[in-house]
């Protein structure tokens, strides 16, 4: 099967030169493609294929390993089939010569081999891979051309969304997979972990699959992504995207439905999101919209069936996977038939299709009557089996088959409104209507054809979910359109007469429902996360991330000062004695240092600074001599005069006072001072700890005292370490200080020749006045 | 007097294994070469001397290397009386800095995106003056760049090869002072140029200091600056652990900061915005990983036993620089202040792999060493083709449509992007993948689970461009792209090459990164 999700590839990437060539037939080839893909898998099956792996990355664990089983099947059915579909209905629905056909015929193939792998791999990060795929290509299909900003913003939302409950997903697999010593899906499943790291995994994998299944309270991007076009909506709804979620709940249903953690939040999330998803759907007014909020309702439906893990409402929830899947498909193309050709998909303003286009009506009356669950179609095989698998004595059972059988009503009661609202009434019809043409009526009869066919023949849809569910037990139940007079039966009947009731009710239910407040718009809570975050950031960089050579020192001197004071504070700074002084001199000198140390950020002109900078080396120069190191001093005292000269030569080309800054806030001046102060008694008191820790004189030192006055007959060991131990390093340190001052020198000769007249800067930018202000 | 015989007894010379750096030794006399083509050859053929010289250089570097590296002993040798170790990692390492090197280099010779190359003509001349104003018309480059960029590049080679923490300290130096003075030669706007030379300088001094003191310190703990006497000398307990930690601290500060790990990334960003583009490539490629090479010898080699102790203050500084790379990266509205930022995310990821001290975590973040350097020097190099009146457009609002305009740059852009937020088939995704798994082994998965949210968070703003170029309207009066010049070209087609080489089949390289440990012996 490798094979087919590599054609599928290779197919997406040589779509845009066909369309470039022959225009809308490259939907064509992609559909046979798709198809072929299909037949290839039911090839496999029959013959008993089942695993097969590509090692990728072999070093680090990476290997690519995709399974087929009766699972896997049954997905691809949907995907490869209904993706066939699609790109057929795709060929008429695109008008000739559009812009954008190469790109989008591509990225639904392209979709089809990411759906294909994402059911196939058995592996965590393949499934991750291609998880993630999926989003990328709906947020590209969904994004179109990206002119029209309501379909960027709703592009970048479902991305968002799902990329961000994949990332949630990749954590939980990883933490089962960590947990479990395997990351092979088949492994996982076959011996689930337990303990505390696989509850926050599931509820982690969890979250995932609520985002991309569009659940509450994730579910807004789904009615928002309907600014797609209607093939590309069909596919997202019908097979792919929405169903990745389901897929992964069918997929670990049996290692995890056991646990509370698992199946508690996916019922009572599925089933809210059901009646929440029916509900909205009743009000809404755009076909569109309205079989959005109905996919959102059956999504719940479906997460409902496959998490409690039972094999009757397994042999359903697969039943309804596979129902779902041709209804839904056959009405939302039936939907983009009706936005192309009669320009609206209002229904306030459509009226009279039905006996425009008979043939089209009676596709999408039959794939309505599947959604609501009426026989002969495999919508209600598969409904009577969920209510099977709910009608049991036990409390459980009892809360959720009330949670379905309100679901169900409301399903019952906006088919209705989408069927009535697009083919009903007798009025004129709004403008020019076309006609909908053979190619475009074939591919809703199709998945309608097969609702009938899985209908009648239910056995042949039980081939795949029998095969599935019997993972769960033995099969105690079979799929029938007539089981006799049994309870489901008559949930059934009340079902619909409840539905048709509430359908002629709606106008007085919406008032009802306008009434109650919008407790919980999910939109609105998108949207603030969304700015929330941008202005937290927003905030965090004004702050941090100023440009100012101060902060930056400060932002650094904080962190240093902060992270070890606490372990110095800590440890050994009690074992301090100091003594104050050792000679009375140190006194005046150290305070003579502090003082220019004190002075120097108030000096207003920029020599003042520089001279009281050399007071403090001065002052230290002394400290030097008092202690007796006259060779120490000496060179200190060299070395601030050295500078001292530099800097005024330097300092002649500057102005000669520092530029005023203007009023800073005290605070900030205030902060600044005090980083500072820190800084410098950080380091006073490092200083201090570290020469009482020093506990025996170096090994090198003790050798040089010892033969200072013996080998080079030197009193002082400094000398003799200069001139005799050391002095091939002298020497190169002399040489070294030549050749800089030789460069240095001649780098001020040759600026002197060179500079004729330098124009003062008229027009100076923000880089200058920072310049400036670095170097104050 | 005994001192005369002493001055003329025979001093051994340490032997030196020439073959083992070698490569190094190619880089440096080249630099130095250089400088003679600088002295001696007339302006006009400096550029082609130079370009020519630095190519065959890094070629030479590139066969020692391989020849040496084909039969090289298994644990490395030390050589130089033992201050450099020439081992797998460093080999590795070596390897990448000379191939990154090589694109950066292409892309600092390029003439032809902006006439006359990127730099300028004469740095000495004022910003703003009649002669600055000249000088924009005029063709010519400094090209001193060329034997700095290999001073720095030696310098590298030296500080991911090391082996005590004074001949680090300068590579170190021979590292930084040339990048001071290349991030200021700009061609165009010559004050941000300088003003990011005069930060990066002052900062990174004030780092280098840092480095200095902690070096100290250690010396004062063990005795010695040997990486592995310290590591000895962290077996016996009677020494006093805060001048050991305080001298790791202040080590690492230094080191943390030529890694731009967060907090001590604030130069980052107005570095890479100011310097001119195909130096900032060259030092977010090369310096992130001389950086990490030596941050994980240093606590591979000499920190290892007491890792304890250190790992929760990693753990922390991790975790910032992931947030602030990660959050203030989704504001930034400058190109390169946002790769900046990346870098500063990537950094913290890198630190999660150095922080593991096993074998999967030292060849791991290797392997993003070198994946990421490939992606954001091509990165960097498509950045210097969106050009407009002034020069470089950086600003985001530029960008906006740029897939209309030309869909091959868009794409390519995407491309690195998509490897930047770690998205499978691209060296982004297994480079991440490694350096995870190797940490989560390592039992970090708290922070491996915060990694990941973080990725999350930066995937969002790579995200952001790719939505302006594609699904915008093209700004009215925006940029155009420039058609690059074979250098160029030949930069963004390797960076491009080996990011999704490494994506789709990293097995090699996986392999020569987790060929041997470091050199543990003196």
């Amino acid at each position: 099967m490798l094979i087919a999700i590599a054609a599928l590839v290779a197919t997406a990437a040589v779509l845009p030169a066909v369309a470039r060539r022959w225009g809308r037939a490259a939907f064509a080839v992609g559909s046979v493609v798709v198809l072929a893909t299909l037949g290839l898998a039911l090839v496999r099956y029959t013959a008993g294929y089942r695993t097969e792996s590509l090692a990728w990355a072999p070093v680090a664990g990476l290997e690519f390993t995709v399974r087929l089983d009766a699972l896997a099947l049954l997905m691809t059915v949907l995907v490869s089939g209904i993706g066939a579909v699609v790109l057929a209905y795709f060929t008429r629905y695109a008008s000739r010569g559009e812009e954008g056909i190469g790109r989008d015929a591509a990225v639904l193939v392209l979709f089809a081999g990411a759906m294909l792998g994402l059911v196939l791999a058995d592996d965590v990060l393949s499934l991750y891979l291609f998880w993630e795929l999926t989003s990328i290509c709906s947020f590209l299909l969904v994004g179109g051309n990206g002119l029209k900003g309501e379909a960027r913003r709703a592009a970048k939302q479902a991305l968002l969304v799902t990329i961000l409950g994949g990332l949630a997903m990749l954590l939980g697999l990883i933490l089962l997979g960590t947990a479990a010593g395997t990351f092979r899906v088949s492994e996982l499943v076959a011996s689930p972990p337990g303990g505390g790291v696989a509850v926050a995994g599931i509820v982690l994998v969890l979250v995932g699959v609520f985002t991309k299944s569009a659940q509450l309270p994730f579910h807004p991007w789904l009615p928002a992504a309907m600014v797609a076009p209607t093939p590309v909506s069909a596919y997202l709804h019908a097979a792919a995207m929405v169903k990745a979620g389901v897929y992964l709940v069918a997929r670990l249903a049996p290692a995890f439905a056991e646990r509370p953690v698992w199946w508690v939040p996916l019922v009572v999330i599925g089933l809210a999101t059901m009646v929440l998803g029916g509900w909205r759907a009743l009000r809404q007014h755009d076909l569109k919209l309205l079989l959005a909020f109905g996919t959102v309702s059956q999504l719940g439906f479906l997460l409902v069936l496959l998490a409690v893990g039972t094999y009757t409402a397994a042999l359903a929830g697969a039943a309804l996977l596979l129902a779902h899947g041709l209804f839904k498909s056959a009405l939302f193309l039936t939907a983009g038939v009706i936005d192309t050709r009669a320009g609206t998909r209002d229904v306030r303003e459509l009226s009279g299709l039905g006996r425009r286009w008979p043939l089209l009506a009676a596709c999408a009356t039959l794939a309505a009557a599947s959604m609501a669950g009426l026989p002969p179609l495999v919508g209600f095989v598969a409904k009577e089996a969920a209510f099977k698998a709910f009608t049991h004595a036990d409390p459980r059972s009892a809360l959720v088959l009330v949670g379905v059988l309100a679901g169900s009503v409301l399903t019952v009661a906006y088919t209705l409104r989408f069927l009535i609202g697009a083919f009903g009434g007798r009025g004129a019809e709004p403008g020019e209507v076309g006609r909908p043409g053979v190619v475009l009526t074939t591919a809703v009869a199709v998945p309608v054809a097969a609702s009938v066919v899985l209908g009648v023949a239910p056995g042949v849809a039980e081939l795949l979910a029998g095969d599935y569910a019997g993972v769960f037990g033995a099969a105690t139940y079979h799929l029938e359109l007539w089981h006799g007079f049994t309870p489901p039966l008559l949930e059934s009947a009340i079902v619909l007469a409840a539905g048709y009731l509430l359908y002629r009710r709606t106008a007085a239910a919406t008032r009802a429902g306008a009434a109650l407040p919008g407790v919980l718009d999910a939109q609105r809570g998108y949207r603030a996360a969304v700015v929330g975050l941008e202005a937290l950031a927003r905030g965090v960089t004004s702050r941090l991330q100023t440009g100012s050579l101060p902060a930056y020192v400060g932002i650094i001197l904080v962190t240093v000062i902060g992270v070890p004071a606490v372990g110095l504070l800590t440890g050994p700074i009690e074992q301090l004695s100091p003594r104050a002084w050792n000679s009375a001199l140190q006194l005046p000198l150290t305070v003579l240092a502090l003082a220019a140390a004190a002075t120097v950020p108030f000096a207003r002109r920029r020599l003042t600074a520089v001279l009281l900078t050399g007071l403090v080396g001065y002052a230290i120069g002394g400290v030097f001599l008092v202690v007796g190191a006259p060779d120490l001093a000496l060179a200190q005292v060299l070395v601030e005069t050295l500078t001292l000269v530099v800097f005024v030569f330097v300092l002649r080309r500057f102005p000669p006072a520092f530029r005023r800054v203007e009023r800073e806030s005290p605070l900030r001046h205030r902060t600044r001072l005090v980083v500072a102060c820190a800084g410098g008694a950080f380091v006073a008191l490092l200083t201090l700890v570290f020469s009482s820790l020093r506990e025996r004189p170096s090994e090198a030192g003790a050798a040089y005292v010892a033969s200072a006055k013996d080998e080079a007959g030197a009193t002082n060991v400094v000398n003799a370490i200069i001139v005799d131990f050391r002095a091939l390093d002298t020497l190169g340190e002399i040489t070294v200080l030549l050749v800089a001052a030789t460069g240095a020198a001649s780098l001020g000769l040759a600026a002197r020749s060179a500079r004729r007249r330098a124009l003062p800067t008229a027009d100076g930018d923000r880089g200058q006045r920072e310049d400036e202000e670095v170097t104050a | 007097m005994t001192n005369v015989f002493l001055a003329q007894a025979d001093i051994e010379a340490p032997p030196i294994d020439y073959a083992a750096i070698l490569p190094m030794l190619i880089i440096l006399g080249a630099a130095c070469v250089g400088v003679l083509f600088e002295a001696f050859l007339p302006k006009h053929q400096r550029w082609p001397g130079q370009v020519t010289l630095s190519l065959l250089a890094l070629a030479g570097a590139g066969v020692a290397l391989g020849a040496y590296a084909g039969d090289s002993p298994e644990r490395g040798v030390t050589t130089l009386s033992g201050t450099l170790a020439v081992d797998r990692p460093a080999l590795f390492l070596w390897g990448t800095l000379l191939a990154l090197a090589l694109a950066a280099l292409l892309l600092i010779a390029d003439r032809s995106v902006e006439p006359g190359g990127a730099f300028v003509a004469q740095a000495g001349i004022a910003p703003g003056t009649v002669q600055d104003r000249e000088q924009v018309g005029s063709t010519g480059m400094q090209t001193e760049v060329f034997p700095l960029t290999l001073f720095a590049l030696g310098g590298m080679m030296a500080f991911t090869a090391a082996n005590d923490l004074l001949t680090m300290f300068i590579a170190l130096e021979v590292l930084s002072l040339p990048l001071y003075l290349m991030c200021g030669l700009a061609r165009r706007r010559r004050l941000i140029s300088q003003e990011a030379a005069v930060k990066y300088f002052l900062l990174g001094a004030f780092a280098s200091a840092f480095f200095l003191y902690g070096l100290a310190l250690l010396y004062g703990y063990a005795g010695s600056v040997r990486l592995a006497d310290i590591a000895n000398a962290t077996a016996g307990t009677d020494r006093s652990d805060t001048l050991l930690f305080a001298g790791l601290g202040l080590l690492l500060v230094g080191l943390l900061f030529k890694g731009s790990v967060g907090p001590f990334h604030t130069w980052t960003p107005d570095v890479y915005q100011g310097a001119p583009t195909p130096i900032t490539a060259f030092m977010a490629a090369c310096t992130k990983v001389a950086a990490f090479g030596a941050i994980l010898r240093v606590l591979t080699v000499a920190f290892e036993t007491t890792n304890w102790e250190w790992r929760g203050v990693l753990w922390a500084v991790a975790i910032v620089s992931m947030l602030i790379g990660a959050v203030l990266g989704l504001t930034q509205t400058d190109v390169k202040r946002m790769i900046a930022y990346s870098s500063i995310a990537h950094a913290g990821f890198l630190l999660i792999g150095t922080m593991a001290l096993t074998d999967e975590g030292l060849s791991g973040t290797m392997f993003y060493l070198l994946a990421y350097g490939f992606t954001t020097l091509a990165a960097f190099g498509v950045i210097s083709l969106v050009r407009d009146s002034t020069g470089e457009a950086t600003h985001l609002s530029a960008w906006a449509g740029l897939a209309k305009r030309s869909p091959l740059l868009a794409g390519v852009f995407t491309f690195l992007l998509l490897a930047l937020a770690g998205i499978p088939l691209t060296s982004g995704f297994v480079g991440k993948f490694v350096v995870f798994s190797a940490a989560l082994s390592d039992g970090m998965a708290p922070l491996v689970v915060i990694a990941l949210v973080f990725s999350a968070v930066a995937a969002f703003f790579y995200l952001r461009v790719v939505v302006l170029m594609y699904f915008s309207e093209p700004a009215p009066e925006g940029p155009s792209v420039s058609v690059p010049g074979a250098f160029t070209t030949a930069a963004i087609t390797l960076g491009v090459v080996v990011t999704l080489l490494l994506g789709v089949a990293p097995t090699f390289a996986l392999d020569w990164a987790g060929a041997g440990g470091f050199a543990l012996g003196s």
